[in-house]
């Protein structure tokens, strides 16, 4: 009788064997396949981040609007936002006129209304950090004693001041013609925001809350963010003026000349010197 | 299915050229038409030529077992290589003369023209390509007589090709090939053959898709599709008997064990 065993050991080997060039030739062509993919797939993207960042960059030229949506120059926020006056009535999604603006460091000489949309604050996610873990109360109360550090000396707050501040001015004069812009609703758009800070603590993200809170008339809230935007990053220069600012409307105007007073010995800031000076005169109320 | 069903499966392929064994194809019925009406018509040679395990010995056999109940008809399966030993084989055969000395060519041509055996007698000789030139020459020159008619077979290959042409090309007037079966005519004869010898249960097993990777494996050629077939049958007994037919299954032939079988074979050089 024939020796079945030896025989399929045989018959196996040999199924192997002409399965070796099969095997080879489909894991070849597997392989060539993903590298193309990969290899087109990392093309595409660069070129979509090219034309991303084109775009981009028109945008800034083009529009107003848009100086905000570069996520890496947050005191084009301030700037931005300093002119910007919400009119509570009107926070409804119909079109908000804006003007040329004379004076853009004085906020009470307003002749600009610009009530931007908030979706760029998504593009910021990304270049966030994780600074603050803990969930931040939405209203905390207003602690006068409050530790306000400032002992790090920030040459660059000046320089960056004077480049945001020409840049805005540029894309303002670039724009004469009357912007309609549809907007949000502002609350909606503060309570993503928040959202979304709680997630990354961007300090950005927080000292845009104190702004917005503050515009809408909100100052213990927007002290509180300014307060948590200076615990995260202290040589935000932006934090401590709405901070001051804050302060003067809850009635608080000694500790904000107080405030004012110890950050400028450490930062010599100018927007804070103007702010003092006009806190102290009674210019600002 | 029993374990008897597989020997007997077994047995149908054995390498053996028995006329009984031959299986009626379309075209091989054709070709052996053509040389039955050959031998009737007054021709000095007939070749019958093709590739080994074509069937060039079975139809000798065939046609030997059909021409002999009406005519004289000799056939020589082995080759007689010794010409004095041929021709002293071909005197006491065709015309009863025993001769004990050596006979030559002379000698032997004598005898063939005092015969007067009326018809003229035809001698079958297998494996001719084994015969040496100079005895291929004196056949031709007793074939021209006509007093003997001879049908010849060779193996086709380039060298027998140039004997063909060197020694019959002007004498021969009936050549005949014969070639591997087709994948259709394949199948007609494995299940022809299963279904002669009752194994009907065999000759089912056999699809299309497997007698194509037989066919594959063979190119069909009927001798190497017996040894294959054997062997197949061979293995089937084997598994039957060490119950593992389940595992492989009955109802058609199983691909892996054909393929075991060529292996066995060495049609697969594993």
């Amino acid at each position: 009788m024939l020796n079945t065993r030896d025989l399929e050991e045989r018959w196996l080997k040999y199924k192997i064997k002409s399965y070796i060039p099969h095997a080879t030739i489909t894991v070849s062509l597997v392989i060539i396949v993903v590298t193309i993919s990969i290899f087109f797939t990392s093309s595409e993207e660069k070129s979509i981040d090219l034309r991303e960042e084109t775009k981009t960059i028109k945008d800034v030229k083009q529009e107003g609007e848009t100086v905000i949506k570069v996520a890496k120059v947050t005191p084009a926020i301030e700037q931005n936002t300093q002119v910007i006056k919400i009119l509570p009535e009107k926070v409804s999604s119909t079109p908000v006129e804006t003007k040329k603006q004379p004076s853009l460091n004085n906020s009470d000489d307003i002749s600009l209304k610009l009530t931007p949309s908030l979706d760029f604050m998504k593009k910021m996610q990304h270049s966030s950090l994780p600074y603050y873990q803990n969930e931040i109360p939405a209203e905390t109360k207003v602690n006068s004693n409050a530790p306000i550090y400032s002992s790090q000396i920030v040459e660059e707050v000046q320089e960056l001041d004077i480049e945001e501040n020409t840049e805005t001015v540029t894309t303002e004069e670039e724009k004469p013609e009357r912007i309609s812009i549809q907007r949000r609703d502002a609350s909606d758009d503060i309570r993503h925001i928040i959202k979304r800070f709680k997630k990354n603590n961007n300090p950005a993200l927080s000292l845009f809350i104190a702004k917005k809170y503050y515009e809408l008339g909100e100052y213990h809230k927007a002290y509180n963010y300014a307060l948590i935007t200076n615990e995260i990053d202290r040589d935000i220069d932006a934090s401590w003026i709405i901070f001051a600012k804050s302060l003067v409307k809850l009635n608080q105007k000694e500790m904000a000349i107080k405030t004012l007073k110890q950050y400028m010995e450490t930062s010599h800031s100018s927007s804070a010197k103007i702010l003092l000076d006009e806190i102290i005169s009674g210019k600002f109320k | 299915m029993s374990s008897s069903i597989y020997i007997n499966s077994k047995n149908v392929f054995l390498d053996t050229v028995n006329s009984k064994d031959y299986v009626q194809l379309d075209r091989v019925s054709t070709i052996y038409q053509a040389l039955k009406d050959s031998i009737k018509k007054p021709l000095k040679m007939i070749l019958l030529y093709g590739k080994p395990g074509t069937g060039k010995s079975m139809f000798l056999t065939k046609l030997y077992n059909d021409l002999s109940s009406s005519q004289i008809v000799h056939i020589y399966q082995t080759p007689i290589l010794d010409e004095s030993e041929f021709y002293k084989t071909l005197a006491q055969d065709i015309f009863s003369t025993k001769y004990s000395g050596e006979l030559n060519f002379t000698q032997f041509m004598k005898i063939v023209e005092n015969s007067d055996i009326g018809s003229i007698p035809v001698v079958l000789l297998d494996e001719a390509q084994l015969y040496s030139d100079a005895l291929m020459e004196k056949i031709r020159l007793i074939s021209d007589t006509r007093t003997i008619k001879f049908v010849i077979t060779l193996h086709k290959t380039e060298e027998e090709d140039l004997i063909a042409k060197e020694h019959f090309q002007t004498r021969i007037w009936e050549s005949i090939e014969l070639e591997n079966a087709s994948n259709a005519e394949l199948k007609i004869y494995i299940q022809k053959k299963l279904m002669k010898a009752n194994c009907f249960d065999s000759a089912n097993m056999f699809t299309s898709k497997s007698v194509n990777k037989i066919f594959k494996l063979t190119n069909g050629n009927y001798r190497d599709t017996n040894k294959l077939l054997y062997a197949l049958f061979d293995i089937y007994s084997a598994y039957d008997a060490n119950h593992q037919l389940s595992s492989i299954g009955t109802t058609h032939v199983s691909n892996k064990l054909i393929e075991m079988s060529a292996i066995h074979t060495g049609l697969i050089n594993a």
